[in-house]
């Protein structure tokens, strides 16, 4: 399981992909798909890789990503209520 | 490492301190410089403007002062030596920028050309008196260190060393000259390149994938690496580990400030340098520095025509401040004499480290001109009779 999340706010960014850059795990990859201002945000390739460092959301210039760290427990409980409580 | 000849104006020159502190910088490596040029400083980067093309860097004139002094730092994380220059005015917006180069480790030099103050003050006029500002200037519990050039030949001299030392501990370095210093002319011999010894940048030999940007390895200070590199790192004036993640816990703030504080402390002895003279048989010792010291030679050698027993104590390092050789000194003379260009600042110090085992006489001075060589022999015969 993923150690991490990573949030998008496609809407602030100008695709000037520092975080696809310095993410020490690539995760991310600049999608083609368009913002209303006509950039490629990015989008998560790796979703199990990330590590919730959120490096990606220290360098963003415009406060468009961040990443945090998931609950693994609250995780688990999800997956097991999802699951129906089936062992 | 010796110096890249390029940079070296080896020869025998007749040139101010402001001239010789650029030609220092340039013999040490320095291939950048930010700064809002101000008098009496202006001349160290009129003639590195000049200069750096020539070997290959540049000066970038910046709006103000605190640009200056974040430029400088960003021109040393893409992999230069970079200094700034400035006066007491710009100095004080500087502070904010010396408390980040201290806690983020950036390898720089601060130049201060000190004039009168406060405020514009006397732009024209000498004064040491921001030698508490270089210490206490910044917020937050930091070391940096500081030199106190007292000729032209000093300033090329020891430009070189506060470069040195700057690269050696990743700290920043205050290069504490004052106006009279910096406007006065005077030889200065600049040797071949080959006999000028440059510490270069620590950078580390780590791989992108073991890099620990504030990693130590038990010393005290880390390697660098430079941006472009390919290593992917975060630089933040936030509490940080060893990653350079913010991290602001107690005990992350604990270990980082006590290390920033150390690594100068525990080197202070290496660090240390001063100038004696007939302190063997001294019951009063003169505590001098800068242009200071200069007069203060004088009156010590009207006092020793009287027969008085007075010796010399040139501070070349202002900080650290060398306690333990004031400390040494108490133990065996009456009294210390201080003459300064201010109200009181350094004589704190000398004062702190005698520790009453010696009496302490201050001889201020508020700027504007040097002190009399008389004003300082009274003090020398005042604390003779004590």
């Amino acid at each position: 399981m993923a150690k991490g999340r990573v949030s998008i706010v496609v809407e602030r960014c100008k695709a000037c992909g520092f975080c696809v850059e310095f993410c020490p795990t690539h995760v991310l990859a600049l999608s083609s798909a368009f913002n209303s201002k006509g950039y490629h945000p990015p989008h998560v390739v790796h979703p199990e890789k990330c590590s919730g460092c959120d490096l990606c959301g220290m360098y963003c210039p415009d406060f468009a990503i961040y990443g945090t760290k998931a609950d693994l427990k609250s995780e688990a409980a999800k997956a097991e209520k999802a699951s129906g409580g089936a062992k | 490492m010796k110096a890249d000849p390029h940079g070296v104006l080896t020869g025998t020159h007749f040139i101010d301190g402001d001239h010789a502190c650029c030609e220092g910088a340039l013999a040490a490596g320095a291939r950048f410089a930010a700064g809002y040029p101000i008098t009496p400083s202006t001349e160290v980067v009129e003639r590195f403007a000049a200069r750096v093309p020539l070997v290959g860097g540049c000066f970038i004139q910046m709006e103000d002062e605190l640009a200056a002094s974040i430029a400088l730092q960003g021109g040393v994380w893409g992999g230069a030596k970079a200094f700034t220059v400035t006066s007491g005015p710009g100095f004080s917006l500087m502070m904010e920028h010396i408390g980040y180069a201290a806690m983020t480790e950036t390898p720089c030099v601060f130049v201060d050309v000190q004039r009168g103050g406060p405020s514009t003050g006397l732009p024209t006029l000498p004064a040491q008196a921001d030698m508490m500002q270089a210490r206490w200037g910044s917020h937050g519990d930091y070391e940096i260190i500081a030199l106190c050039p007292n000729s032209p030949q000093e300033c090329f001299d020891l430009t070189i060393k506060a470069f040195n030392l700057a690269e050696e501990f990743r700290v920043p370095v205050m290069f504490m000259m004052d106006e009279v210093v910096g406007h006065m002319t005077e030889k200065v011999i600049i040797p071949p390149a080959e006999q000028i010894e440059v510490v270069p940048r620590k950078h580390t030999r780590k791989s992108i994938e073991d890099y620990l940007p504030y990693g130590t390895n038990g010393d005290m200070v880390p390697e660098m690496a430079h941006a472009g590199e390919g290593y992917k790192f975060h630089v933040t004036g936030l509490t940080h580990d060893e990653r350079g993640y913010p991290n602001m816990t107690p005990q992350t703030q604990d270990k980082l400030v006590k290390r920033l504080q150390n690594k100068i402390r525990n080197a202070a002895d290496r660090i240390c340098l001063f100038e004696e003279d007939r302190l063997q048989d001294a019951d009063v010792v003169v505590v001098s520095y800068g242009i200071t010291s200069r007069v203060a030679q004088r009156a010590i050698d009207l006092a020793r025509e009287r027969n008085l027993k007075v010796g010399k104590l040139r501070l070349i390092t202002a900080w650290p401040f060398p306690d333990k050789k004031i400390v040494e000194l108490a133990a065996r003379v009456k009294a210390f004499v201080v003459p300064e260009l201010n109200l009181g600042q350094m004589v704190r110090e000398v004062e702190r480290a005698a520790s009453g085992k010696a009496r302490t006489f201050a001889v201020p001075h508020a700027g504007g001109g040097v002190h009399k060589p008389e004003e300082i022999l009274n003090a020398i015969v005042e604390a003779s009779r004590c």
